[in-house]
């Protein structure tokens, strides 16, 4: 979230697409219901009718794998109608930019596209400059090679009837909540957008996200309080997870893996390519050093580039994420795999073959709460035969959150401490514990290693204590960071050095525990201002609240709004003050040329309209998904042309002509991910019992399907059965040129527990985003019949 | 001494069930899962082990809208409660916070109650003693008089996060109720106060999104004449000359002559 | 007079005893309520905050203990998001704990085997141990097309996001910057 969860009682309007938040996050509701009694508008867009459309005052219906041209002609309807923050758009975007001569967009694709590879050059997305290197601009925005221009002329497609007629909705509806959210383009009011995995888990994720921010930009809605780009994160900690690295791109903080090539085969030229010229991330050098420093200490040393070659490299250009990493376990390529709570047989995509794979591997350790279907993959129960397996499994039971201490971080980035109510259950012990125990044996088995190749666990710091219980202060203090000399610890990431003087874990988290205290236990919760709470725990980054609040004000550095102040400049004090802590240099005033360039992050200070970074194109593009029930309307490219394809067999796809109705897959309040911990929790379980099918009346009609009738759903990865819930809420798509129809179904089910049912991953496809390769769960072709 | 009762905002409910399993957290209720009926909507009644109850309607409205109508159910706390006057031992009695409470030292799970509760929301839980015979009580919702008598309020509302339940005071509550059918009249014409005047009023008190029927509650509950009758004036006389356990006899009887007007089978469950 | 509704606030019926239901080292008093709250059965008891293990609100929860068991858990009325509420599964971590569901001994299964067997940690510790350099040691990759890669892409990391910050701070510094994964993956990517 680029807000947090409080703030979102100053919306307007809120536009929830992609989410259901009275489901998946509903405490979100206790804010949303306070932003709807002082008459903020709510906007649901889903497939089907949820609990959160319910609450909504307006719900449009739209077919799954449909936001860009959704999104898209509300980009259009803006820029037609002069629904946009103009002051806003033209100096805190980068809509003035002028495009260099070589981006072009024609019949779906981009300039240079390369069919084979499936690649673009995304160099050749870039903007012209001048002779000493500046961007060229034309702050009137007319330009026609200058973002804006381009832009409009990329969405004067996305016209309101194409676009209906695509996603399926009601074009009343339509017109309407593209009236009530982009109002709030109007200066001093405020609109946000909430979304979940119904954006990002599409061949088109990362760009139906980009829509959204496009869109929030143009109205001038990033960076005020009541806006916002939000991601509702589904884990208590997934934020904390991504932020410390545990993806196979990033290292802690953001920042590049090394990769096994010229440029990064020393520390300097890898530093080098990672490093941009402008914007806060060019400061890489002193994260990654002192980074280093944490992991190595005193064995990294500025002799041996402190320790950059003990970490491993990438290969170039492979990618190891969640599917690939399947597919290389079903080629039979991985021998191990260490599982600490994660439920893939259940959760991952085309789980049936998922599930097959596992039984290639030589040894598996699962650490969980509960006995998971993936833990017991090789029982009878799961259709295995023991006998033929032979993987060794290891299971290590952990606590429950309250049983051990330790912090978590939500969405809105609080970082939270939780502390220890009750000892362990019988012999299960926290993950920190466990991973402590494992790293001091494995240190003990290298300890005395000659070869080269132990270097890096023999170099590796483990300073957390001499018993099997951490001592997890130890830990949250190199998290933060330290001088090497004094031990001081710092007291932000403005302090870190790259000369090996500091050591820190994670940049982004440096500051939340100075010399004083560890600030994610601090629990004063007194609202100073705009319920931002500076007192209570502590927010990456730097404790602030708000990202980009800089653009909360305007061009002069007053609050757009004075019901809706961040930060303002304070001419007197010669300072930014108000209700957050400014995400910009405090000090900067209207003298500084960057004083009107907000986004801090970004090359240039600018919001992105035009983007080079993202694999399919600076401007989302609708493509149909790799599963798809009509021609694309946009153009004669079907599929996003930058999705890749992984191994074959994983990736089964059906046609239309087999499988003509839609589906999607989505979570209820009562369950959380694959179940592992609800489906064995008896209050849960007593609530949503049963694996259901939802099908609109319409389609149970054509299919003879009645209520509670056991139905069989197939796709071409496998077929399931459960319930046949019978629903007025799932309703028929009326497109341009056909009637489609859409069923949905919760994926919580498994076999293990007290609530069992059908696991929905079976028929889910093994392909993903072109950017994040999170996998498409969320739309894919099937058909339905009433089991015999 | 301000007198406090429940609201329920039916209009607030996002459905999400917390009120629920609360209840059950706090009076270390068991769970019991049901069959697949074709919803959402986890029981279709309440029962000895569930006091509360989210009901789930798909609901078209005259005007050709579609509304998912949620209902938090759960004992209304009437102030001339049925059950009160069906008991034959006197084992439901009123509290001081308005509270209807069932005394199970004193309840013999005659079952009258149950049988005379307008709105179903009293039921029988079988037990077993030490020597493993079955005995049964009558059970439903306490309104947490437990927590009132320490100031707290009742579990369910606390656990609600859209404010949907309240607990308050009472001039504070009605104001509130009416402030919010203005608000939602527009939405949901048929919006309604739900505070049956039949029962002299409830201590729960609802805002309704449809008609009552179109939740299951009875238009306009009573409780018969002859059942007041039976409660303040036969079953004291009656207990000086004949004892409990004919009384019982007779009570039953009674109760089954005058059942009250809860009309059978119109739980909506969708 | 506004509704103001507030889970912290106490009712002024008469008869009622306002019960401060708290934490005493984070700045309650808890010892009158104590004192006073003498049916409930959370009297005596000091509730410890936590923050919710399932969606990623954040919500404040005080768990109930009595050392042997958890008795109950509440919302955590001072915690400025949930200020009390919460959701169906915030309400029932209390189950977290005492269901019977819970695996609370080391289990192994054999090659081939079609049952668990309770084991020791000492003897499921050295097994992982073992396996793992095991196939470290023989997968190892310290040179590839020239350059220093010091990596295995024989062994694969998955999980992490309901875990806390420090201890994906430890898997990520172990299995990556010590022992040389490639292969690291959590449910942010599905």
């Amino acid at each position: 979230m680029t807000n947090h969860w409080n703030d979102l009682q100053y919306a307007d309007a809120l536009m929830v697409i992609g989410a259901n938040p009275a489901e998946n996050h509903p405490i979100s509701f206790r804010w949303i219901s306070k932003a709807k009694q002082k008459g903020a508008k709510l906007i649901s867009v889903d497939p089907r009718y949820t609990r959160t459309s319910q609450m909504a005052n307006i719900y449009g219906q739209l077919r799954s794998g449909t936001d860009i041209a959704f999104i898209g002609g509300m980009i259009h309807y803006a820029l037609e109608n002069d629904m946009y923050h103009k002051e806003y758009v033209a100096a805190y975007t980068n809509a003035s930019f002028i495009v260099d001569e070589q981006y072009s967009f024609e019949d779906g694709i981009f300039n240079d596209y390369d069919e084979t590879t499936r690649n673009y050059d995304k160099t050749k997305w870039a903007f012209k400059k001048d002779e000493n290197g500046e961007i060229v601009k034309d702050p009137a925005l007319k330009d026609p090679r200058c973002v804006f221009q381009l832009m409009k002329k990329h969405y004067a497609r996305y016209d309101v009837d194409t676009v209906t007629g695509v996603t399926g909705t009601d074009k009343d509806t339509y017109l309407e909540i593209c009236q009530t959210f982009t109002g709030t383009s109007e200066t001093g009011k405020a609109g946000t957008i909430l979304y979940a995995m119904g954006g990002t888990q599409h061949t088109v994720g990362t760009q139906n996200i980009r829509a959204y921010a496009i869109l929030q930009l143009l109205l001038g809605n990033i960076g005020i309080a009541g806006g916002g780009v939000n991601a509702l994160r589904g884990e208590s900690n997934v934020q904390g997870s991504t932020d410390f690295g545990l993806l196979y791109h990033n290292v802690n903080g953001y920042m590049e893996v090394p990769t096994g090539s010229d440029q990064d085969s020393k520390y300097k030229g890898f530093l080098e390519r990672i490093t941009p010229e402008s914007g806060y991330f060019s400061n890489k050098p002193k994260f990654y050093t002192s980074m280093l420093k944490a992991y190595y200490g005193n064995s990294a040393t500025k002799q041996n580039e402190f320790g950059y070659h003990l970490m491993p490299k990438l290969t170039p250009g492979k990618d190891y994420s969640h599917m690939r990493l399947f597919d290389a376990m079903y080629r039979g390529e991985l021998e191990g795999l260490i599982m600490f709570g994660t439920n893939p047989v259940v959760g991952g995509p085309n789980a049936g073959k998922e599930k097959e794979a596992l039984s290639n591997l030589k040894w598996m350790v699962a650490v969980d709460l509960f006995e998971t279907e993936t833990s017991a993959f090789w029982q009878k129960e799961a259709g295995a035969d023991p006998a033929a397996i032979q993987t060794e499994v290891i299971f290590l039971p952990a606590c429950g959150s309250f049983e051990k201490e330790g912090s978590v971080t939500n969405s809105g980035r609080w970082m939270q401490y939780r502390w220890q109510a009750i000892k362990p259950k019988g012999e299960s012990r926290a993950d920190l514990e466990i991973v402590h125990m494992l790293a001091r044996k494995l240190k003990g088995l290298y300890e005395n290693s000659p070869k080269q190749q132990d270097m890096p666990m023999k170099a590796l710091t483990w300073d957390y204590g001499e018993s099997d219980h951490p001592d997890i202060d130890m830990v949250c203090r190199e998290i933060n960071g330290y001088d090497m000399k004094t031990k001081q610890q710092i007291k932000g990431f403005g302090d870190l050095k790259d000369d090996g003087s500091t050591c820190s874990g994670n940049w982004i988290y440096s500051g939340f525990y100075p010399e004083s205290e560890n600030l994610s236990k601090r629990r004063d919760n007194t609202n100073e201002g705009m319920s931002n709470f500076l007192n209570w725990s502590f927010a990456w980054p730097a404790n602030r609240r708000i990202l980009y609040n800089r653009a909360s004000a305007d061009l002069n550095g007053k609050a757009w709004s004075k019901d809706r102040i961040g930060i303002q400049w304070n001419a007197a004090e010669k300072k930014w003050s108000g209700f957050d802590v400014p995400d910009f240099v405090a000090a900067k005033g209207p003298d500084d040329p960057t004083f009107n360039d907000p986004f801090i992050m970004m090359a240039g200070g600018k919001g992105a309209l035009f983007s080079g970074g993202v694999n399919e194109g600076p401007f989302p593009e609708h493509y149909e998904p790799y599963e798809n029930p009509i021609s694309n309307a946009f153009s004669s490219i079907q599929l996003n042309p930058a999705v890749k394809f992984g191994e074959k067999e994983m990736n089964a796809q059906g046609d239309v002509s087999e499988y003509p109705i839609v589906a999607t897959t989505y979570r209820v309040s009562e369950h959380w991910q694959s179940g592992a911990m609800t489906r064995n929790i008896p209050w849960l379980a007593e609530l949503m019992p049963h694996m259901y099918i939802e099908i609109s009346e319409e389609l149970a009609q054509e299919k003879g399907i009645s209520s509670k009738d056991r139905v069989i759903v197939k796709t071409a990865r496998g077929e399931i059965e459960a319930f046949a819930m019978i629903t007025k809420r799932f309703k028929p798509y009326k497109l341009k040129d056909k009637t489609i129809h859409q069923i949905g179904m919760p994926w919580h089910f498994g076999y293990k527990g007290i609530a069992t049912g059908a696991t929905a991953n079976r028929l889910t496809p093994h392909i993903g985003d072109a950017n994040t390769t999170i996998p498409e769960y969320k739309a894919f072709l099937c058909d339905v019949r009433r089991a015999k | 001494m301000a007198d406090y009762i429940k609201f329920v905002d039916v209009t607030k409910c996002d459905g999400c069930r917390a009120c629920m399993v609360a209840c059950k957290n706090w009076n270390d209720l068991p769970a019991e899962p049901e069959d697949f009926n074709g919803s959402i909507q986890s029981h279709r009644d309440l029962t000895a082990n569930t006091w509360n109850v989210i009901t789930f309607n798909e609901h078209e409205t005259s005007d050709g809208n579609f509304e998912w109508l949620f209902r938090h159910m759960s004992c209304l706390h009437c102030n001339q409660a049925a059950c009160e006057k069906a008991c034959p031992e006197s084992a439901i009695s009123y509290t001081k916070f308005n509270s209807v409470v069932i005394d199970a030292e004193k309840c013999v799970g005659c079952g009258y109650c149950v049988q005379n509760c307008s709105f179903g929301v009293v039921q029988l839980a079988t037990y077993k003693d030490k020597n493993g015979s079955e005995y049964r009580k009558a059970q439903k919702c306490t309104l947490c008089t437990d927590r009132l008598e320490q100031g707290l309020q009742p579990a369910c509302v606390v656990a609600c996060h859209t404010d949907c339940l309240i607990y308050e005071e009472k001039d504070l509550v009605l104001a509130e109720a009416n402030k919010r059918l203005g608000e939602v009249k527009e939405r949901f014409p048929n919006a309604n106060i739900y505070n049956p005047q039949g029962i002299e009023g409830t201590n729960t008190i609802y805002l309704l999104a449809d008609k009552p029927s179109v939740y299951g509650l009875p238009e306009n509950p009573k409780v018969a004449l002859s059942q007041v009758v039976w409660k303040d004036y036969a079953q004291p006389l009656g207990k000086m000359m004949l004892g409990a356990t004919t009384m019982a006899v007779i009570g039953a009887a009674i109760s089954n002559a005058v059942r009250k007007d809860r009309p059978e089978g119109d739980h909506d469950h969708e | 007079m506004e509704l103001n509704v507030t889970r912290r606030k106490f009712l002024k019926i008469s008869g009622a005893v306002a019960a401060t239901l708290a934490v005493v080292e984070l700045g309650f008093d808890d010892k009158t309520a104590r004192a006073k709250a003498k049916e409930l059965k959370i009297s005596e008891l000091k509730p410890t905050p936590t923050i919710c293990p399932y969606c990623s609100v954040g919500c404040g929860i005080l768990v109930y203990s009595n050392g042997k068991d958890v008795v109950y858990t509440e919302g955590d009325p001072d915690h400025p998001i949930n200020e009390g509420s919460l959701c169906s599964k915030g309400t029932t971590v209390r189950q977290v704990y005492t269901t019977e569901k819970r695996i609370t001994n080391p289990l192994y299964r054999a090659p081939g085997s079609g049952k668990w067997e309770e084991v020791d940690w000492d003897f499921a510790l050295d097994k992982v141990a073992k396996n793992i350099k095991d196939t470290r040691d023989r997968t190892f990759v310290q040179k590839e097309n020239g350059y220093t890669v010091n990596k295995t892409e024989a062994i694969a990391y998955m999980g992490g996001a309901a875990l806390d910050n420090e201890e994906t701070y430890l898997l990520s510094k172990l299995f990556r910057a010590g022992l040389g994964l490639t292969y690291i993956e959590h449910q942010a990517r599905i």
